[in-house]
Parts: structure tokens; C-alpha cells; sequence
């Protein structure tokens, strides 16, 4: 086993950026051709009129998933050594609901918002000029806000450690919520559709 | 009503899942955004005034390395806009303008996408990033931070769709 190739050493610092620049790449190429560089997309979910960003963010979700634990039950990827994005409850709760009202608002969010750029959108600048503001003043208010940063740490903790399952339950159960949501979705906007 | 040229979301979804599996593979992190913009208002902070950049305890994480910019997050995000902009020009997708909602003024528009940008950009550093490195890579990790920024995110986003009917529809 001597992936992740980067935590193992076979890719230098340098050429980390330029596989930097290549994920990015298709990371944009995709979230444009999925009509996700567009603001009407990107907010129809909220309007329940257009499903393209939970159609789009669940199957990625689910197809990384797997890969990812598959990779990692095959020894083929030491999972460890993945750095697993830390759980602070009520920071990451709050954060989410004012993340929600931003998008909306925006139409966009941080990765869509470049894509929107990209694709020739200039509403896109004054948003990501925002979130430069809005980045300075969270370190502005930081040493109010510290205390709330910090609290309801629970470390890089994961559903199955939680659950105490194996993560292949956990994985089952994202695939039934995603498949009953897909079905319901274009179930509902072929309804839409025959009524307008 | 602009032709509609873009992939199914499942397909590019699917993209998007390797993508990302990709990069935990290659580098054993996910994909980002927001701090992207972090590290950017950090450094522009510094170069307005180094003295009272120096006193923002948030920013001496970004600040204490000799060239903050030299980041992954920094050069993804511009590949992010290199491979949105091939993927728009090749579907003849690309188009210069100032999107806004049918029928609503361009000031309007102005303010709700700086409005909407400060708030993403608060709420990213307060939740320890955005749709990308905590729901997406954080929901397909299954780590928990994940899925509570999923829910919250979409919970908000459909109250506040109510309260602010005729933003976008």
C-alpha cells in the first residue's frame, strides 16, 4: 500500500500544485457542464423547480464513497493517512444554516461561484469579492467568536464510528436515501413538466 | 430562455465522485473552496496593512508560511475556473453578463450577490469550509461534520426560499 501517494512520499510538494491545478480542472469542467455554474440551477433546488445540484452533489457523494472505502477494504488506499474533515457539532450547524441564507442570496456557493466566473458570469466576481470580505470579517470578530469555534469538538469522528457499524451499512443506507430521492425528484418535475 | 446544453446531473455527479476520489487517492484530501478565498483575504489584508494583519489570530495560521499563496487550495481553485471556462466555451456555453432573476434590477442583484458572498464567507470559516470540503468531501468521508452541514444548509436554504419567494423564481 502506498497511496495516498502524496502522504506516501511519491509526489514532491511541486507537483502537488500542478495536481492541484488537474483535480480543479475536471473538478470545474464538471460542476459547469452540470449546469452548476448557473445561479437559476443552483437555487432551483430551494424553489423546488430544478433538482440539478442534489441529483448532481448525491451521486458524487455516493460514487466517491465507495471508491473510496472500496479502495480502502482492498488495501489499496491507507484511509488513515486521508485527511477526514473534523466534526465541531453546533459551529458546523450554525455555519451551515448562514452557509444556506448565503446561498441563496448569492445564488452561489464558494466553488460554484468560480465555475459561474468561468463561465462568463460578472455576478460571480461581486460574490467572490464578498466571500473575501466576508472571510476578513470572521477574523475580525475571531477573538468573540473563539469560544463558539471551539466548543462541541468531537474530532474527526465518522457515522459508522458513531453508529458503531461497518461503513457498508452506512454506504447502503446513503444509496437507499439517494435512489428514493432521485425517484421522487423525477417524479416531481415530470409533474411539473405535464402541468405547465 | 437560454437553449439548455448541459450534461444529466447524474452525469456529471459521476464526474464529480471520481473527481474527488481522485484526489483522495492522489494527494489524501478532498476537494475546497472557501478557504481558497480565506488564504486570498489573508494575504490582501497583509498587503494593506502587514501590522494589523499580524494582530488577527485568525490569519496567522495562513500568515506563518513564507509564501501562503503556494497552496493546494489556491492552485485547485484555479484550475476550477480554467476547467469551467474550457467546459463553457467548448458547449457554447460561455456568455458574458450580469445574471441576475427575470424581472429583478441590477443594483438589486449586486447587493444580494455581495450580501450572499460576505455571508458564504463568514459561515465557510465558522463551519470549517463550504459545500465542497465539508459537505461533499465530508458526506462522501461519511464524517459526521458533513452530513450536519448538508442538513443545515438545505434546511435554512428551503425557510429562507419561503420567506424570499420572488428572489429567484
Amino acid at each position: 500500500m502506498n497511496s495516498p501517494l502524496f502522504e506516501y512520499g511519491l509526489i514532491s510538494e511541486g507537483a502537488g500544485l500542478i495536481v492541484a491545478v488537474v483535480i480543479g480542472f475536471f473538478f470545474g469542467l464538471f460542476l459547469e457542464r452540470g449546469g452548476l455554474g448557473n445561479p437559476h440551477k443552483l437555487t432551483g433546488v430551494f424553489y423546488l423547480r430544478d433538482f440539478a445540484v442534489p441529483k448532481a452533489m448525491f451521486t458524487a457523494m455516493v460514487v466517491a464513497s465507495c471508491g473510496l472505502y472500496s479502495l480502502g477494504d482492498l488495501k489499496l488506499l491507507d484511509i488513515e493517512k486521508v485527511w477526514i474533515i473534523p466534526t465541531y457539532f453546533w459551529p458546523q450547524i450554525v455555519g451551515g444554516a448562514i452557509f444556506g441564507l448565503g446561498y441563496l442570496l448569492a445564488g452561489y456557493c464558494p466553488g460554484t461561484a468560480v465555475a459561474a466566473l468561468g463561465s462568463g458570469r460578472t455576478d460571480a466576481l461581486v460574490t467572490i469579492l464578498g466571500m473575501i470580505a466576508g472571510s476578513v470579517l470572521f477574523a475580525v470578530v475571531y477573538p468573540a467568536l473563539e469560544g463558539f469555534y471551539l466548543s462541541s469538538g468531537m474530532g474527526t469522528v465518522t457515522l459508522p464510528s458513531i453508529l458503531k457499524v461497518n461503513h457498508w451499512v452506512v454506504i447502503a443506507f446513503v444509496l437507499l436515501l439517494a435512489g428514493a430521492m432521485f425517484y421522487y425528484m423525477e417524479r416531481f418535475e415530470r409533474k411539473t413538466r405535464e402541468n405547465s | 430562455m437560454e437553449k439548455n446544453s448541459f450534461w444529466s446531473p447524474y452525469l456529471a455527479g459521476i464526474g464529480l465522485g471520481l473527481t474527488l476520489l481522485a484526489a483522495f487517492y492522489i494527494m489524501g484530501k478532498g476537494l475546497g473552496a472557501s478557504s481558497a478565498f480565506s488564504i486570498v483575504s489573508a494575504v490582501a489584508t497583509d498587503k494593506l496593512n502587514p501590522e494589523y494583519a499580524k494582530g488577527l489570530k485568525y490569519f496567522s495560521r495562513y500568515l506563518s508560511v513564507d509564501s501562503p499563496l503556494k497552496d493546494w487550495i489556491v492552485f485547485e481553485i484555479l484550475g476550477l475556473l480554467a476547467g469551467a471556462f474550457t467546459g463553457a466555451l467548448l458547449s457554447r456555453n460561455f456568455r458574458l453578463k450580469f445574471d441576475k432573476a427575470a424581472g429583478g434590477s441590477s443594483r438589486a442583484r449586486f447587493f444580494t450577490a455581495l450580501a450572499g458572498g460576505i455571508l458564504l464567507g463568514f459561515a465557510g470559516r465558522l463551519a470549517r469550509g463550504c459545500t465542497s470540503g465539508v459537505a461533499l468531501t465530508g458526506g462522501a468521508q461519511l464524517a459526521l461534520a458533513g452530513w450536519l452541514f448538508v442538513i443545515s444548509m438545505f434546511i435554512s436554504g428551503f425557510i429562507f426560499a419561503a420567506i424570499f419567494r420572488r428572489l429567484w423564481s
